[in-house]
Order: structure tokens, then sequence, then C-alpha cells
């Protein structure tokens, strides 16, 4: 039995009117079949105009606390496991995405949470001090008054296989009252769609304010018909595949890019005595293993600070100790054959350096599904071969990483810093400088917080427009009112 | 006692098994261990790689036992039974993908690479022939000395060249008027002509004569190797397109356009009967034999899946003979499918993945 199901969301369009390209996501009967929506240019552009219109005429005459009660009406019923949506994802996802099933349960509970309505509203009050300025227009501090527009059209390009993940995106642009289109990632073309729908149920008149497309990448002129019609174009991806968006644009489109980022952690010998160096690091290795290291925010390396009473060497032990834990209650996907050639070639440099360079090591052996490499000696940020391949390098002291990632600040996003309080704000400012932009706990580097700044941005500040009413216009104003008293003096 | 010791016998007893007519299984392991416990006796790094993986003269009872060295070891490790500075050669890798750090196979002299190379390469390509007119699109061995292309292309020339064979790939890069001319005046003698060279020299020689508005109908019995794949080099272009763009350009049958599959971590190589049908099956002479595993395992895969290609090299005698490559084959029947190099694993997610990373560093 094959599993087949129609991805994408297309308000206004025919089924039969739309051609469907297959993307297979594994093999033999587990195999799901996702159905992607190929749409011509001409009718790239029909969408992009009704979605724009209808955004104009419904979703733009809500109030944003309407919005965040909508979306948290649609979360609801994803938090829910009785949900026919919820189902859906968690029967496909796991088979498209290639994660196991029952991360990928724990993933979404943990993941949705974020966009319940106590959540929004923190997110809403993280970027604007007052969010009654995306209604109407509100005083402002220095006189006047200001209101801000999210662009009428705003479309996203996804990219990755993290379940859910467009939902960040999307849910922002839901908020700012933008009209959206976002182009699903090849890699995971289910959920948005989905996401999409259960909106249009819950709150029927918003059925036409989104639609959720696919184009191959790289691949003909639908693309360029539907950045045309977009004030706003949000992509994800590898530097390469960002720029290749960022060329179709016209000069006047608002082009906001998230490229792919690197992380990693830090182990204060603070943290390394024997109650609390087992328990950091069962804590990172769940970060290791939620997603397979292919988040932004997922850490390839670890940084441990020697000094303490369990050393840098024990603390890798200890992190192979529970990524061999984690394997036996999440175990890793299978893994095509070039995932296998990338993670023995991960695995050979190390091997080779264990040769060459003096207190190396590489724990797990072949047949096991992870890696921890250890280096006795400062080693400069590197990604690894992702799928639990983790490396644990010694430092004199954690100041000693600052130099050693700040080389690489294009891709810096997360560190998950397990250290005393005084040094965690001195260790984030020197982070902070050298290009990270968001410090989480070990355990926590794959769940950012609602309301977190993606790569240091302000994820609804920058889809807007503040639309001001300087006090002269409004004093102004009141000599034309129809109450106006002339002055007599 | 010393390599350079020991190293004599065993060279006599290698030339006079390449020469052989072919062996039975019973005589490569003889060999292939008789090899093994040379390289373990005389290349400590190659010791300690092999007591990583519980590996001893006493254990490896089949060329199958013997541990394939990654060619990233080639990079990282001196791999050589004498000192290096003894060698006469070393061939180098381009060094494309890791930066400034190559791979390098030492060779004391080149007796058995040679040897290696001359009736392997008499029965694959030249059929018989004794000699051919040679176009050749790679620079010449002293532009290039340690380049095992360079020297295999040039002691083709060499052995195997007839009046009037060249170089077309010089300081100023592709000599595509020269080349012109040599095809021309092949086509007006009827003397059947051959073009050997990287492939991507290949696309290059074909942009240029396309752009010129120029093909051409060799004679019968010329023909072509081509070897090195065209990836990242040059515009990407499947299998079928290139072969048919050949045949089309040249006049030289796919049946007749041979590919050669080597490396510069080896000592002999690969040739396929033609490429009519891609991807063709691949073999190599009685001295070398392969294997598909699984790269995290090293454990064979059945046949007809899918594998990374491990090579055991009897000609290899002063490196290792077993490597582990990048190559993703499938297994047949005569031979293998070379289904091209691995590509490094796309990032999936929004993690970076290690090529950008070495992309953006470089």
């Amino acid at each position: 039995m094959t599993n087949r199901v129609r991805a994408g969301y297309l308000p206004g369009l025919a089924e039969q009117d739309v051609q469907w390209q297959v993307l297979a996501f594994g093999e033999g009967p587990g195999q799901v079949q996702v159905e992607v929506p190929v749409l011509t240019p001409d009718q790239m552009q029909a969408l992009a105009r009704r979605v724009r219109r209808s955004a104009r005429d419904v979703l733009q005459r809500l109030t944003v606390s309407q919005i965040v009660a909508i979306v948290d009406a649609a979360i609801a019923r994803l938090l829910d496991p009785a949900d026919p949506h919820r189902q859906e994802a968690q029967r496909f996802l796991p088979a498209i995405s290639g994660y196991d099933a029952e991360m990928v349960r724990l993933g979404l509970g943990s993941f949705l949470k974020a966009f319940r309505a106590p959540q929004l509203h923190r997110f809403l009050a993280e970027d604007f001090a007052n969010p009654k300025v995306l209604d109407e227009f509100q005083p402002a501090a220095k006189g006047g008054a200001v209101r801000a527009f999210g662009p009428g059209l705003l479309v996203h390009v996804w990219a990755g296989n993290v379940p859910a993940l467009p939902l960040w995106s999307l849910v922002c642009g839901l908020l700012v009252k933008a009209g959206n289109i976002g182009k699903l990632p090849s890699a995971e073309p289910l959920f948005a769609g989905l996401f999409a729908r259960l909106l249009a149920q819950v709150h029927p008149p918003l059925a036409d304010c989104l639609a959720i497309v696919w184009w191959r990448g790289g691949d003909g002129s639908a693309a360029p018909a539907l950045f045309a019609e977009a004030d706003t174009v949000l992509a994800y991806g590898s530097n390469h595949a960002v720029d290749q968006v960022r060329r179709q644009l016209p000069v006047t489109t608002r082009f906001l890019p998230y490229g792919h980022k690197l992380g990693f952690g830090m182990v204060s010998r603070a943290a390394l005595d024997a109650q609390r160096a087992p328990a950091t690091a069962r804590l990172a290795a769940h970060d290791v293993v939620r997603y397979e290291q292919q988040g932004c925010y997922s850490p390839h390396l670890f940084y441990v600070e020697r000094g303490g009473r369990v050393g840098p060497r024990e603390f890798a032990q200890y992190l192979a100790g529970e990524l061999a834990n984690l394997q036996r209650r999440f175990p890793r996907r299978a893994l095509a054959l070039e995932d296998a050639q990338a993670i023995a070639g991960w695995r050979q440099a190390a091997e080779l350096r264990t040769l060459a360079a003096p207190g190396a090591e590489l724990l797990g052996g072949a047949d096991a599904a992870w890696a921890v490499s250890y280096s006795d000696e400062p080693q400069p940020l590197a990604p690894t071969a992702a799928n639990r391949c983790i490396q644990v390098v010694a430092v004199e002291r954690l100041d000693d990483v600052v130099a050693l990632v700040e080389p690489h600040a294009a891709f810096l996003q997360t560190a998950g810093i397990a250290a005393d309080p005084a040094e965690l704000f001195r260790l984030a400012g020197l982070l902070g400088r050298a290009g990270v932009t968001r410090v989480a706990a070990p355990g926590s580097m794959t769940a950012p917080e609602a309301g977190w700044h993606h790569d240091g941005r302000f994820n609804l500040l920058d889809l807007v427009r503040m639309v001001e009413i300087e006090q002269s216009a409004e004093r102004a104003a009141e000599r034309f009112a129809p109450y106006a008293q002339e002055d007599l003096g | 006692m010393d390599a350079s010791q020991s190293a004599p016998a065993l060279v006599e007893s290698l030339l006079a098994f390449i020469a052989q007519d072919g062996c039975s299984d019973d005589a490569f392991d003889a060999m292939a261990l008789r090899l093994f416990a040379h390289q373990h006796a005389h290349n400590e790094p190659f010791r300690r790689f092999c007591q990583g993986r519980g590996a001893t003269p006493r254990q490896v009872r089949s060329w199958r036992d013997i541990p394939a060295v990654p060619i990233n070891g080639f990079k990282d490790l001196t791999l050589s039974c004498v000192p290096p500075a003894g060698c006469q050669r070393v061939f180098m890798t381009s060094g494309t993908t890791r930066g400034e750090v190559k791979g390098r196979n030492w060779h004391p002299d080149l007796a058995v690479w040679n040897a290696s190379f001359r009736g392997n390469f008499a029965r694959r390509f030249m059929q018989g022939a004794p000699r051919i007119r040679m176009g050749i699109l790679f620079p010449d061995e002293p532009a290039m000395p340690n380049s095992s292309l360079a020297h295999y292309l040039q002691y083709a020339l060499q052995e195997f060249g007839a009046a009037g064979s060249a170089h077309y790939v010089g300081a100023n890069g592709l000599d595509v008027a020269g080349v012109t001319e040599a095809l021309s005046g092949a086509e007006r003698s009827g003397e059947p002509f051959a073009l050997l060279g990287a492939s991507y020299s290949f696309v290059h020689l074909m942009d240029g004569l396309r752009s010129a508005g120029r093909s051409f109908r060799l004679p019968p019995g010329s023909r072509i190797l081509d070897t090195g794949g065209y990836k990242k080099q040059s515009r990407d272009v499947d299998f079928d397109e290139f072969y048919d763009a050949l045949a089309a350009a040249f006049g030289v049958p796919r049946e007749r356009c041979i590919n050669m599959y080597g490396m510069t971590e080896l000592s002999s190589q690969f040739y396929d009967d033609g490429n009519a049908v891609v991807p063709s099956l691949k073999s190599g002479p009685h001295w070398i034999r392969s294997r598909l595993v699984d790269p995290l395992t090293g454990l064979q895969v059945a046949k007809g899946e899918r594998g990374i290609l491990v090579h055991c090299d009897l000609a290899n005698y002063n490196s290792v003979t077993t490597i582990l490559t990048e190559d993703v084959g499938v297994e047949r029947d005569g031979g293998f499918l070379l289904l091209g190099r691995a590509q490094g694993a796309q990032a999936k997610g929004c993690s970076l993945a290690v090529e950008e990373f070495l992309k953006a560093a470089a």
C-alpha cells in the first residue's frame, strides 16, 4: 500500500486545473508520496492577486487580538491528539522528514505550544511596546501618532525538513495582517498546507488570505511571476539558495534572508562536578539528537573547560553514554548512502586525527548510530556530518572560544551555555560581539522560546512599515475641524 | 629487514604476477597477503591504522580482510614503505576538495606502475593496434610532474603513439586550432586517430568546435579515451549527453568512446568497453579487485545494491594496496558500474553543511 497525500493550499484554483508532481519519501511499504502543485505563471499571478485582495478585505479588518485567537484555535486543534489534522501530520511527517516518530510527536508538541495565545501575545509584546499599533493609530512617544502596516503580499521561501518550521514565518505574516504565499520546502512539503487548510476551517473568511505553493528549485517562470507581485520576500536556505531568490527580485522588493547557521555549546568548569557534568551531558545529548542536528540552532561542537572536577575527556564520555541511551529511545533514521558517506568521511577524519594528534579520541564504533570526536587541543568551529556526530573540544578557558568562533560570524546563531550567572553574562557579551544572537541552556538549544529574535532580527518589526502622523499634521487638522474656534485673541 | 632489502624480490614477483595471463583467487590472495605483511611491517602509520581496526598479518586471511585506507589517509598520513626522500616520484591529487592538503602516493620508481599501465592499456584501449596517432587533451608530464594522469598520457603517447602524436594543452590552455588541424589531417589521411584526455577538456573542446561550427568524421578505427569525470570542472552534463556529443563532434561511435577510471591513490586503471550504454561496466586487470561496502560499517553490500568502492590494487606495493574511495558503484557480473562521487550530503535542514562551510572558508 502506498500512502499518497496532496500538499499545498490553493484557494480559488480547482485541483484538476493544476499540474501535480510527486515527491517520494522513503522506500518500500512505508513510502509516502506527496503530490505538490506546479503552477503556471498565470496561475501564480492570479493566486497572488487573490490573496492580496482577500487579505486587504478580510485579514486587515481583524484586530491583532482576533488573529491571535484564530491562530490559537488552530493550534489547539493541532495539539489535540484526536484531531484529524494532527493525526495526518503524525502519520506522514516521520516518513517525510526521516525523523523517529516519537521524536516528531514530542517535537511537534513542544513546538506548537509556542504558538498558543499567551505566547503569541508575548511574541507581539517583544516587538511592539503597544501591539495596538497593528490595528489603529496610536500615540507616539515623540508626539503625533503611529501605525504599523504589514506587507500587502508576503512571500515565504521555506527550506529544510525540520517538521512544521514554516509555522514561524507564516504566523508572523498573519500577525502583521499580510497576505501570505509560502513556497513549500521540498524536504518537508506537508505541514504548511495542512496548517493553511486548518486555519480556513477554523475561520472560513480567512480561506483566501493565504496560499501554499511549490516549485522546483531554480526552475521555471512561476517563481518570478510570484516574486513580481510580492512586497516582501522572506527566504530560508543555503547562501546559494538565498542568493538565487535575491537575484530574481525586483529591486524595490523588500528581502529578508535567513541563511544556514552553525550551533555550538560551552560548558564551564562550574558545571563539571560529579553531579552536574552527567546532567549537562544528558541535556547536550538531547540537543544533538533532536532533529538530527538539522536545525539552525543544533549544536555541532561543545567546548569544554578544563579544571573542573570532571575533565573535558570525561565529559565527552558522558556525552557518548547519553547518545547511546538516546539511540535506544529515539533510534537514528535509516541513512541514505550519501549521508552514510558523509558520516564515514567525518569519522575517517576524526580517526586520522587520533593517529596524528596526541590525546584525540573517537568515541562510538563504526556500528554505533552516533559518534563523539574528542580533541585535547583547541579546534576552530566547523560543522560535523550531523546525524549525531558531535565534537567535544577541551579549552583552558571558555574565553578562548571567542577567537575560535569569531571567524565564522556569518554562520553564528545559537550558543548553548552551561556556566554560573556571572560567567553566563560575561560570555554572552563576548559571544554577542562575535556574532552569536541566541544563548540558550543545553537541552533547550533546539527549542527557541516564544518571541525569540531569529538570527537577532525582529520577526514582526522587520515585516512592517511604520506610518506616522506628525504633530504638525495633527495640529493643522485641528484648525480645519468643524468645531474649530478661531482664536480671536 | 628494511623495505629496501625486501622490495627487490617483491617487485620482481609482482612484475611476474602482472605479466601472467590471469590468476586464481588463491594466487591473488597470496600476493595480497604478502604485500599486506610488507606494508604492515614497513609503514608505521599504516600499522597504527590497522591496530585501530584490530587487523594484523596473522588475522588477515584474504584480500577482503585488509583494512581499506580512506583516500583522505593519503592526505593526512605518510603512506610509504620507504622514506619519501628515496622515492623517484610522488603523484598528488589535485586537492580541490580540502583546500591545500593533497593526497600523495609515493613511488620508489615507476617500474611496477608502468608495467601495470602497459598491458592493460594495450588490451583495453589499443585492442591489438600497435600504435595510433594521438591527440592528448592534457598538459604534458614536465608541466605537471606530480600528476599521475599527465604521466599516464605521456607514457601512453611514448609507448603507443604513432608519429605526429602531440599534446594540445599548454601554458595557454587548450589549443583548439591545433586540435582542429590534427583532426582535419586525420580525416584527410584516412588513418585512425585517438583523442585522449580529461573529460572536462573534451567539454571545452566541443564548446570551442561548436562555436566555430566544426565537426569531424574521424576514420574507422579512431577512438576516444576520457577520464576523470566532468562535474565541478565544467558544465554539468549527463553521461548520455556527453557521449552523444562526442560521437557527433568527432564521428567516433559511442562503443569506441572508452572511459578510464583511475586514481592518484592507485597504480592500476579500470576501463569499460565503450559507452554505447551508460553507465558502462568497468573492470580492471587481474591484479586489482574491488568490492562495494557500506561506508560506515565497511561491510560488503548485497550484490546489486549501491555501495562505496573499495579497491585492492596489488601494483600499489609501496603505499597501501587497499583503499576506500568516495565513489559510488554497483557490482555487476564481470565488474561494476561507476555511479559517480558520493555527493556531500545536502543540508536537509537549516544547519550549515560541510560543503557550504568550506566554500565560505575558502
